[in-house]
């Protein structure tokens, strides 16, 4: 009923007014899409495009964390690689307006195995002459940079026509156009005579106006909007886990720049540094659990985590049990303590990471945790970028890098397309897009979801295999150094 | 069928045959100028009845949609390189450092800055330089279309003898509002030896055209005496050899199907040595024109096509200029 009100009004709105024509219509506004923006803007081949950004949320959040950022921490910390940064810095400029005393890099990652804790490797920056393997950075951070990188192309651009526009607080109403179907299904309709309709798609926006897209983007995460008018399928499944997000304060500064991450059955738990005292901590776990983590009591939760570091998954569902009849039951913190007094003290200063002191109040959220790979990223006028075209497992913490570099391919082949006078809304301009990203996507989100499936068993036979494969790695340097590679996407 | 003696042996004579020389043959020939409309019927018929799919990307003419990919390139990175960077009598202060000598030489940074500074220079310049562009059998537009989206053309001319193939370009042009709206890229109905003496051209193409036509040295004439001083004539090719006939027509029509079957005549194949020899042994020719660029491609099946550096092997491109 409503669908159908809301296409008479869509008709009835294109009939009105006629459509708007503009290059690219990126919808959202997260970081791929404000990178898309403003690399296209940046790179002096695309720079003529008219493009247009819309975004459902208000950005008044990111404007503001740029004029006037928070006293804490924000909950959503990405890590950045260092080509993402290479990429931020010389390509979409975007890098000079980060807020750089809330950028934290580290070069070294101890992972270590709940069932076995001799079973440890350590990925160190430093075995390939890098500094950095990759540096931790608010969301809000690169989001309110970007915003800032677009608005300064935007006053040295002369052109009105040329400067981008952005859309906020507007929602896609509907999208239409030509029957799109991924490449192999499109039937060619042959154009004919008297026949004045483009086939660029037409996107309805809340506020009333209405885009015609030479190219259309979708970096509206997920439950793309753009991927579903394309009919391009995503394959992939829910974990049936979820990751618990937090801000929280070590006992005292960490001078070492190292992040920690344990493998426990119910899924990894990491410590990532921040600046001073600061850390953010990504807790992958079961439903149930992930309840637990965000109901009990802030004074609880510091200890719960310094526990799970280093404590025995059996003593670990006992304190669970606990908390589960009461989240804010005091009792378990001094389970935990009498517990960690016992943990091998020639462990505790190297071996694990420092101690929490606390958790920043409400900093906590939960979100489900899956995998998903679109087909295809490109379509006729159709691209997907970022979460629309892959959602990864958050444990290599390569879920923003695949964005950026997504965002690198499309530019590229944009790039090419424009030298080449073609059409960039044009399967063959878009094709070498879906060519150079999607494989090394598709291996990247293949090995997280193998590492996740590998420790989230504490079946004997396996456990034994992982904790010898290891510290059989851990023994052989070229080829951590092959990893070590990967993560910092050299 | 196909691969019985008595094809192979027709084949074999087709590459050794001098009546295919057409004309290239430096000693024959200029006493077939008679007709002037040179595309014979049978070319004609065929691609009239293409010019319905002739811009599907994916359809019967995808190869020839790849192949436009690398004519662009090939055509960008000449006009591009052969810019004269400074202009005569500019001082060396106001002029693009070029050094002497290969500045591979110099230290990597030092290098990128003198490459830089050149590449700013050349896009400076290409702004400056407003082409007019004239193609020579441009079927359903797919070169026309892209020259006319570079902002260094200032119009382009397709022409093409099939009016069904030239219907089907008119059309597509008004698919994007860009061309639709200026007046950049037009489309006639006629023949290269139509086109008035008096229009020069800063650029002329005659791409997958010459193995076309009955008499391609009586055009490839008429089109370099159309070229400006300072302009070029692309054009594209098959040599005519035994990978050329494995490739272009076995491979290509017969077994995978990637054109549509009667696209290619062996004996009407150009070597590109015929062209070059052609050029060079008159000498009003060869003082006036020089062969800058001669590349070879082929086509790589789920990847496109590539340039190699066999120019006499299969297909080629070729970039004639006019000297300054």
């Amino acid at each position: 009923m409503f669908r159908s009100l809301s296409r008479q009004l869509a008709t009835k709105a294109s009939i009105n007014t006629p459509s708007k024509l503009q290059d690219v219509v990126i919808i959202g506004g997260g970081p791929a899409g404000l990178s898309l923006l403003a690399a296209l803007k940046s790179s002096n081949k695309t720079k003529h495009l008219k493009c247009t950004l819309v975004e459902g949320a208000s950005l008044d959040p990111i404007r503001n964390f740029g004029v006037n950022p928070p006293p804490e921490y924000t909950n959503r910390v990405v890590s950045l690689t260092p080509k993402t940064i290479e990429y931020m810095r010389d390509k979409i400029g975007n890098w000079n307006f980060i807020n750089q005393e809330r950028v934290n890099f580290y070069d070294t990652i101890v992972a270590y195995d709940s069932q076995d804790n001799e079973a440890r490797i350590k990925f160190d920056a430093s075995t390939i002459g890098d500094s950095v393997l990759a540096a931790m950075c608010e969301n809000l951070n690169i989001q309110s940079s970007l915003l800032e990188r677009i608005e300064e192309l935007n006053l040295n651009t002369m052109d009105p026509e040329q400067k981008s526009i952005l859309y906020d607080n507007t929602k896609v109403v509907e999208i239409t156009g030509p029957e799109v179907a991924a490449e192999h299904e499109l039937p060619y309709i042959d154009p004919k005579e008297g026949e004045p309709d483009l086939d660029w798609p037409t996107v309805t926006l809340s506020n009333g106006e209405s885009l015609q897209a030479r190219l259309l983007v979708g970096a509206d995460g997920f439950n793309s909007s753009v991927r579903k008018f394309s009919h391009i399928a995503s394959r992939g499944w829910f974990y049936n886990r979820f990751g618990v997000v937090a801000t929280v304060k070590l006992q005292y500064e960490d001078y070492r720049s190292l992040a920690w991450q344990r493998f426990l059955t119910t899924g990894p738990l990491a410590i990532l540094p921040l600046t001073d005292n600061n850390a953010t901590i990504v807790w992958s776990s079961t439903p149930e659990l992930s309840e637990l983590l965000v109901s009990v009591d802030d004074a609880i939760f510091p200890h719960l985590v310094n526990a799970a570091m280093a404590l025995e998954e059996t003593d670990l569902s006992y304190i669970y049990s606990l908390l589960k009849k009461n989240p804010s039951d005091m009792n378990a913190v001094e389970e935990i303590k009498w517990r960690m007094s016992r943990v091998d003290s020639s462990l505790v200063d190297e071996g694990y990471p420092l101690p929490l002191e606390s958790v920043v109040p409400r900093s906590r959220a939960r979100f489900p945790l899956k995998m998903a790979h679109a087909d295809t990223y490109t379509a006729p006028r159709v691209a997907l970028i970022g979460d629309a075209a892959h959602s990864i497992h958050p444990l290599a913490g390569q879920g923003l890098n695949m964005g950026q570099s997504d965002v690198a391919s499309l530019v590229s082949a944009l790039e090419d397309g424009v030298t080449r006078g073609l059409d960039i809304g044009s399967t063959l301009v878009l094709e070498q897009y879906t060519a150079n990203a999607w494989p090394s996507n598709h291996v990247m989100l293949g090995i997280c979801d193998k590492m996740h499936k590998i420790f989230s068993t504490d079946w004997p036979p396996i456990v034994f295999f992982r904790g010898f494969g290891i510290k059989s790695l851990n023994m052989l340097g070229s080829f951590k150094d092959v990893i070590v590679r990967a993560l910092s996407g050299r | 069928m196909l691969f019985s003696g008595r094809h192979n042996k027709r084949v074999i004579h087709s590459i050794r045959c001098s009546r295919s020389f057409r004309g290239f043959s430096t000693t024959r020939r200029a006493a077939h100028l008679a007709n002037s409309s040179n595309s014979s019927d049978e070319e004609l018929h065929h691609f009239s009845s293409l010019a319905s799919s002739w811009w599907d990307v994916n359809g019967p003419q995808r190869i020839l949609h790849k192949m436009n990919l690398l004519r662009m390139d090939f055509i960008y990175s000449n006009v591009r390189k052969h810019l004269v960077l400074n202009s005569p009598g500019i001082s060396e202060e106001e002029g693009v450092y070029i050094p002497p000598y290969n500045p591979d030489l110099l230290p990597l940074e030092i290098r990128n800055q003198i490459l830089e500074e050149q590449e700013a220079k050349r896009d400076e310049i290409l702004l400056e330089n407003k082409l007019n562009v004239l193609d020579v059998g441009c079927g359903g537009g797919i070169l026309s279309e892209s020259l006319a989206r570079l902002n260094f053309i200032e119009n382009v001319k397709g022409i093409d003898l099939s009016p069904d193939v030239l219907k089907a370009a008119e059309l597509h042009k008004t698919k994007d509002p860009l061309l639709n709206s200026s007046k950049k890229l037009t489309y006639e109905l006629m023949g290269i030896e139509s086109v008035p003496k008096s229009d020069e051209y800063d650029i002329i193409t005659m791409f997958e055209m010459l193995e076309h036509v009955n008499y391609p040295a009586q055009i490839l004439d008429e089109a370099l005496s159309r070229v400006k001083v300072g302009g070029w004539v692309f054009l594209s090719t098959i040599n005519r050899d035994f990978i050329s006939w494995f490739t272009t027509i076995l491979m290509g029509e017969h077994v995978l199907r990637i054109v549509p079957v009667g696209t290619h005549s062996l004996d009407k194949y150009i070597n590109s040595t015929e062209i070059i020899d052609w050029l060079n042994n008159n000498k009003d020719r060869s003082s006036r024109f020089s062969v800058l660029d001669v590349k070879g491609c082929v086509y790589l099946p789920a990847y496109g096509w590539k340039f190699t550096d066999c120019s006499n092997v299969g297909n080629y491109m070729m970039a004639i200029r006019r000297d300054i």
